[in-house]
């Protein structure tokens, strides 16, 4: 090896970047294999045929332009809810509330698109989309202020939110923001105007891009400014980041708004590009499968696009599974949470591939729950 | 240095140092006064009330005791809404197939201690993040039982309420406390058994030395990891015994999703409860009560939306945790994994 | 403690697999022919399980002039959810069996973001009829009807505001089945309380069982005391949460009601389970004969306020295959179940009143008092 290194200068380069992806992208892959595995053994054992299955929900999820553009629509808002709990995790918080901001954002996002008209698209979308996301920020700001002010615990404040969030919400759809045509006797709001919605880019949904983007920028927020250098070196040692001079209670408050800001984005690009409207019941589960695509995404940034795609692909995937091969979703549960299972003990999969050397930063979140 | 600060702490008198805590809990008795006031106008009625207050705080109570005994230990525990759903699951099927509710409650508890030693071997031997492990057992369980559910099971009825003698006799009290279903005694026996466990025997203090300070604990003498295993098994044992009171007491068949978030509220609760049986009882409680009394206002006619009155137990926890429990620390060592040097 | 970890990683690939064996040996339903256990007593559901054919091949039939398929979209819930949706599918077996259809499949819904595609996956393979399940998947029916205006779209609970000539609303008039549920309730109850436990205030045909239950129960006893609870929660528990049906069913009854309406699916359910632990007191069931579908409240359950699902998809299936489709709302029949076991315990004069009352609301004579713009 050593000896190759002196010959072969270039080539070792490309072997380096090779090994080096290979072993960022190793250990997941062998975890989505593994989980596939022991998915295919559980169909076998209630007597399905898991190639039948796997090619079912194969073809579900990528068969088709639009099947691949119906897995982009599922993993996006997924992108978002998970950024929005990763990037609390960087400092030491958990958002269980990523729901419950997704959802206040959903419906003022849609209350922005149905009560203006007139608007260019170019100033209604964007508007709708800010709203939505301040309205996050707003409910996110709740629960970090009352840790920072009276000591309460994020984690409860959050489940409790995400409570008031469904039944505030639902009393809006159902009350004061009512779609009020004669036709209807459902509980939804309005239809947002053409204006306020966001478009396909060829069978690409714009809003998978600004999920993109906002990777990016949350990447580049947390590991590029002095802003995320706080962030993190309060989530590593709370006590330690105050001793070096850094306001810890505006950190957490500052933090707890950006991650509300992001789940709220989340929300308002479901109800902007694909629903058209804010109902009750069409958001549900999106917040909590955020934590699952943040911890599956080891809470990185462009981590969490990958665990995304992958779970969006498994949900809409799934109907064409049980259409034509008869088999339930939830083996898909089963099989996301061996995947996750896999991703975090990677000791397991790195003695299966014998892959030694270095450890990756081991994820710590939980750390997080007795600090502060 | 503690010894030092001991003495100082005795001369103030107990009143003046739990001055906040006494009026907060001044008010809170005050609030559930003037609410049972309004919303009912005799004995039967508030009766009721209290009865429906206690059996909706049974779940939630044992599955904050899970969360108490593991994070004591030093294990985070968030895998409780899991582990409830599998143990229901699996005592629901046992009573199916058995037709003996005792044997179906013992053997829901078994497979809530099954996902308990699950959690453990991650958060333990495998040193995985608890959150992640936790995690893992939510999906796994929704997934599992999900695919697995039975259509059209039905089961040889549910535990019926054990009346206790000339107990249940008496006014108010007797009904609400003595005439309930055997885990629903179970459970108020446990609070008690496990406060005593846990502050007042060698056992106890070996596990909050685990949860506290694990690398003194292991240079006394006290094995961590087994410390650890036996506490997160004994916590998945009482989630099972949380799914199993939702379909064995409570309801008497199991439904996919039956849960609905139980496990959640009872962490919360575990928390409002400062990581002690008895504190997370009283919080049990109060959510149990929010929830009766969501229901009487129902009752009584209360021209309100339906989601107004749905979301004030959520806000009031909230304000309740703010105003009155304030800051509270989870033992030192949670979430953290041991590892031996 | 390595050999712990691959002993414990064995135990539990074993205890999956045992799991996995036991639920297949216990039902093969779980995968394959949910209708057979989908329908424990009525049973015609057997021929007419779904086929195993794989879609592809199914795509050569479907799209056949002369070769009829049907296909069913559940709203979020499942097949077998004792209710709606199992009635719905019920329906479409049978009208499968009776019209020889080639192919009859159903997709659940997961979540509603999905109704699109889900209803998707049947219109592209060619089917001729498309059973849509709930009053939230009318948009997305409505939609696809002009995105497939060859095919047919039967939509349970779904009030056509404006006729589209390929979707007939299948509707209920469900405030007439809670009227009669109220009638009986109020004669039944010693007690003068009797109480409702219901799914959310946001879905309309649980409002107008509800109000109908009211109005019936005063026209009997103008003074009777009715204890009615929608869940607090959102659309996504309403239904699902069994254990508050019943604790907030025991709350009613420990306050002295005497017969309790159980409305709202699961959650219903579980109210009538709890009342059926309770000696004296009467549960009514909701949407279908639940004496068939909840045998745990047999002791306490004297009948169902039903909306008749089942035999309004065979019709408009039929009407369907027969080029007469009529578009614009269809209403189903409505009206209480069989009392079953319990038919002694209720008084001859109290059948003789709800004879006249399904008379006089058919006529038009006797109104529910209900009233969906206000």
């Amino acid at each position: 090896m050593t000896k190759a290194t002196a010959t072969e200068p270039v080539e070792n380069r490309t072997t380096a970047t090779l090994r080096r992806i290979w072993r960022g992208i190793s250990v997941p892959l062998v975890a989505v294999l593994l989980g596939l595995l022991i998915g295919a053994l559980l169909l076998i054992a209630s007597g399905s045929n898991p190639i039948d299955a796997y090619r079912a929900l194969i073809k579900g999820a990528f068969g088709s332009p639009v099947a691949i553009q119906r897995t982009l629509e599922k993993a996006t808002p997924l992108i978002f809810s998970g950024l929005a709990v990763a990037f609390a995790f960087k400092a030491g918080l958990f958002n269980i509330g990523a729901q419950g901001q997704l959802l206040v954002g959903a419906v003022v996002a849609a209350y922005v698109g149905f009560s203006i008209e007139g608007l260019p698209a170019i100033i209604h979308a964007p508007l709708a989309l800010l709203a939505g996301g301040l309205a996050g920020a707003l409910y996110g700001y709740i629960p970090g202020a009352l840790k920072t002010y009276t000591g309460a615990h994020e984690v409860i404040v959050t489940i409790m939110l995400n409570y008031v969030a469904i039944n505030l919400t639902d009393y809006l759809a159902d009350g004061p923001w009512k779609d009020p045509s004669p036709t209807n006797i459902v509980a939804r709001t309005p239809k947002i105007f053409p204006s306020a919605s966001l478009p396909l880019v060829g069978n690409v949904p714009s809003g998978f891009i600004l999920a993109l983007i906002a990777a990016l920028v949350v990447w580049w927020l947390l590991y590029r400014t002095t802003l995320g250098y706080e962030i993190r070196t309060v989530g590593l040692n709370s006590s330690a980041a105050q001793y070096a001079g850094i306001r810890v209670a505006r950190m957490i408050i500052l933090t707890m708004m950006i991650s509300g800001f992001l789940a709220g984005l989340g929300g308002s690009v479901e109800t902007l590009g694909i629903n058209g409207r804010f109902q009750p019941g069409f958001n549900t589960g999106l917040g909590f499968d955020g934590i699952t695509v943040a911890l599956l995404g080891k809470t990185n940034p462009f981590g969490v696009i990958p665990a995304a795609i992958l779970l969006g692909a498994m949900r809409a995937g799934s109907s064409q599974m049980q259409f034509s091969a008869g088999v339930a979703s939830e083996i898909t549960d089963v099989i996301t949470a061996f995947i996750l299972f896999f991703v975090a003990a990677d000791v397991i999969v790195k003695k299966l591939i014998r892959q030694r050397g270095v450890d990756d930063e081991q994820v710590k979140l939980s750390t997080g729950w007795s600090s502060h | 240095m503690e010894l030092t600060a001991e003495p100082r702490r005795e001369t103030t008198s107990w009143l003046i140092r739990n001055k906040w805590t006494v009026v907060f809990g001044v008010i809170i008795a005050g609030t559930i006064f003037a609410a049972l006031d309004f919303s009912c106008n005799n004995l039967t009625c508030v009766t009721a009330v209290l009865s429906s207050s206690l059996r909706q705080s049974t779940p939630l109570i044992l599955g904050a005791l899970c969360g108490v005994i593991g994070e004591r230990s030093g294990v985070v525990n968030i895998g409780i809404e899991g582990q409830m759903l599998m143990a229901a699951f699996v005592a629901f099927l046992a009573n199916v197939y058995l037709g003996n509710l005792w044997m179906a409650t013992l053997i829901g508890a078994s497979a809530g201690a099954f996902m308990g030693l699950l959690l453990a071997w991650m958060a333990v031997s495998l040193r995985m993040d608890q959150i992640i492990g936790g995690t893992v057992i939510n999906i796994l369980a929704i997934g599992i039982t999900g695919y697995f559910y039975i259509p059209g099971l039905t089961t040889q009825g549910k535990f019926a309420p054990i009346t206790l003698g000339p107990l249940a006799d008496i006014p108010l009290i007797g009904p609400v406390l003595f005439r309930n279903g055997p885990i629903t005694y179970l459970a108020i026996i446990l609070v008690f058994v496990l406060h005593y466990v846990l502050f007042y025997t060698r056992w106890g203090l070996r596990t909050r030395a685990v949860g506290e300070h694990p690398r003194a604990a292991d240079t006394v003498g006290i094995n961590v990891y087994k410390m650890r295993y036996i506490n997160v098994i004994l916590g998945g044992a009482l989630a099972g015994l949380a799914g199993a009171f939702l379909t064995l007491e409570g309801v008497g068949t199991f439904e996919r999703g039956m849960t609905n978030g139980r496990g959640f509220l009872a962490l919360a609760i575990m928390i409002m409860g400062k990581w002690t049986p008895i504190g997370s009882w009283g919080a049990a409680l109060l959510f149990g009560f929010t929830y009766a009394m969501q229901t009487q206002l129902q009752f009584k006619g209360v021209n309100l939306p339906p989601q107004f009155i749905g979301s004030l137990p959520y806000i009031l926890t909230i304000l309740v945790l703010a105003g009155f429990v304030g800051r509270s620390r989870a033992p030192a060592a949670s979430g953290v994994p041991y590892e031996k040097e | 403690m390595k050999r712990i970890a691959l002993l414990l990683t064995g135990l539990l690939l074993l205890a999956l697999l045992v799991a996995a064996c036991g639920g297949t040996t216990q039902a093969p339903a779980a995968t394959e022919a949910p209708a057979e256990e989908a329908a424990p007593t009525e049973a015609p559901a057997e021929e007419a399980a779904p086929t195993e054919a794989p879609a592809e091949e199914a795509a050569g039939d479907c799209s056949d002039e002369g070769v009829l398929c049907i296909g069913l979209v559940t709203d979020v819930g499942r097949i077998d959810d004792k209710s709606f949706n199992q009635s719905a599918w019920e329906g479409a077996q049978q009208a499968a069996e009776a019209l020889g259809a080639a192919q009859v499949n159903y997709v659940e819904t997961t979540n509603a973001t999905d109704y699109a595609a889900n209803i998707a996956l049947f219109a592209d393979q060619g089917y001729d009829i498309i059973v849509t399940v709930g009053f939230a998947m009318g948009e997305a029916t409505a939609e696809a009807a002009g995105t497939y205006p060859d095919i047919d779209f039967i939509g349970v609970d779904q009030f056509q505001g404006e006729a589209i000539p390929n979707v007939t609303g299948l509707v209920f008039n469900e405030d007439k089945a809670g009227y009669m549920a109220g009638v009986l309730a109020a004669s039944l109850s010693e007690s003068g309380t009797i109480a409702s436990v219901l799914g959310t205030d946001l879905v309309p045909p649980v409002v107008a069982f509800n109000e109908g239950y009211l109005n019936g129960a005063k026209s009997v006893n103008p003074d009777i005391n009715i204890i009615a609870t929608y869940h607090p929660g959102g659309l996504d528990v309403a239904f699902t949460d069994p254990e508050w049906g019943a604790s907030t069913a025991q709350q009613a009854i420990d306050q002295g009601a005497d017969v309790v309406f159980g409305a709202g699916g699961q959650t219903g359910n579980g109210a009538l389970i709890q009342a059926a632990g309770n000696e004296g007191v009467w549960c009514i069931g909701v949407d279908t004969d639940q004496w068939e579908t909840v045998p745990e409240a047999h002791p306490c359950l004297v009948s169902s306020a039903m909306k008749l699902i089942t035999p309004g998809v065979v019709d408009l299936a039929t009407m369907s295959s027969n080029g007469e489709f009529p578009g614009g709302n269809f209403f189903g029949a409505v009206g209480l179940a069989d009392f079953h076991d319990h038919a002694d315990a209720v008084p001859q004069e109290v059948k003789d009143l709800l004879d006249a009352t399904n008379a006089g609301l058919l006529d038009g004579s006797i109104s529910t008092g209900y009233n969906p713009g206000g």
